[in-house]
């Protein structure tokens, strides 16, 4: 053992493996959480529009949930996996309305952990319909 | 590889692992900030929208003018307070201070002239400057500041 590593080949051996378990979960760590943040903020654009026009809706409507389905395929983000929030469902002139966006992001980083991650998103507008 | 060749090795690993971490730290603080920056934006672009979008119906419906609402610097107030909630955990002070502290100006007719900003706006604008602190414990290993001071300018008009 002694002269397996003072040849050199160990130290070699000895200092790789060393470094893959420090870098490799670095690395990952720094994608998967680069990964996420991208979600999160990409989910929090579509928020922020879909806010804006439930206002202008004045609530939940079909038409609201279209554009937050078609909004999210653009960003990469798959519809179905996304809750949807709309309070109220009618929002009277003036009145506030949250539209809130919910999901399940799943990382993972090798050696180290495996969890899930909530990501919310939520946004204020206010109820522009006078009906 | 000699054996003295082997201990530099390890002492220059034990040297730079913690630069390494902290450096690391460092970015992921950096990060952090951008990504509240970002939301802080979003919330103060969503508040001057909501507060452009209530026009003063009376005057609408008499001239056929865009004019903005009376109160249209609280609501732009209102809205940024709320929409700022969501990254409450990441300030230094409640959203309702900072909300208070911004300087939010209506610009109920155009054309007007921004004192503060110099800007000319051919339409009627509401406009939101706000100084957002932020908590960056991260950088205390980099010896900067554990709170880092981010200004948002947010300006809509009517249309």
């Amino acid at each position: 053992m002694t002269r397996w590593l003072r040849d050199g080949h160990g130290m070699a051996t000895l200092e790789t493996t060393l470094m893959i378990v420090v870098l490799i979960p670095l690395l990952f760590a720094i994608l998967e959480f680069g990964w996420l943040t991208q979600r999160w903020l990409a989910q929090d654009g579509v928020t922020l529009q879909a806010a804006r026009y439930a206002g202008e809706l004045g609530g939940d409507r079909p038409e609201l949930r279209a554009y937050v389905q078609e909004q999210l395929r653009l960003v990469g983000i798959e519809p179905s996996r996304v809750v949807v929030q709309v309070e109220p469902a009618h929002a009277a002139w003036r009145e506030p309305i949250r539209v809130s966006l919910q999901t399940d992001e799943r990382i993972a980083v090798p050696f180290l952990f495996a969890t899930t991650v909530t990501v919310r998103s939520t946004a204020v507008a206010r109820g522009e319909l006078n009906r | 590889m000699t054996q003295d060749e082997g201990g530099t090795a390890a002492v220059t690993t034990i040297v730079m692992l913690p630069l390494l971490l902290i450096v690391l730290a460092g970015v992921l603080e950096l990060g952090a900030v951008r990504a509240v920056a970002y939301r802080a934006g979003a919330a103060a672009d969503l508040a001057t929208i909501v507060a452009v979008n209530d026009q003063d119906q009376t005057e609408l419906a008499r001239t056929g003018t865009l004019r903005l609402a009376a109160d249209a610097a609280d609501t732009a107030r209102d809205y940024f307070a709320r929409n700022l909630s969501a990254t409450a955990p990441a300030l230094a002070v409640s959203v309702t201070e900072i909300a208070a502290s911004a300087d939010i100006a209506s610009f109920p007719s155009a054309p007007s002239l921004d004192q503060r900003t110099g800007v000319r706006y051919d339409r009627p604008t509401v406009r939101l400057i706000a100084s957002v602190p932020v908590r960056t414990p991260g950088f205390a290993m980099l010896f900067m500041p554990t709170v880092t001071m981010i200004t948002i300018r947010a300006a809509s008009s009517a249309r």
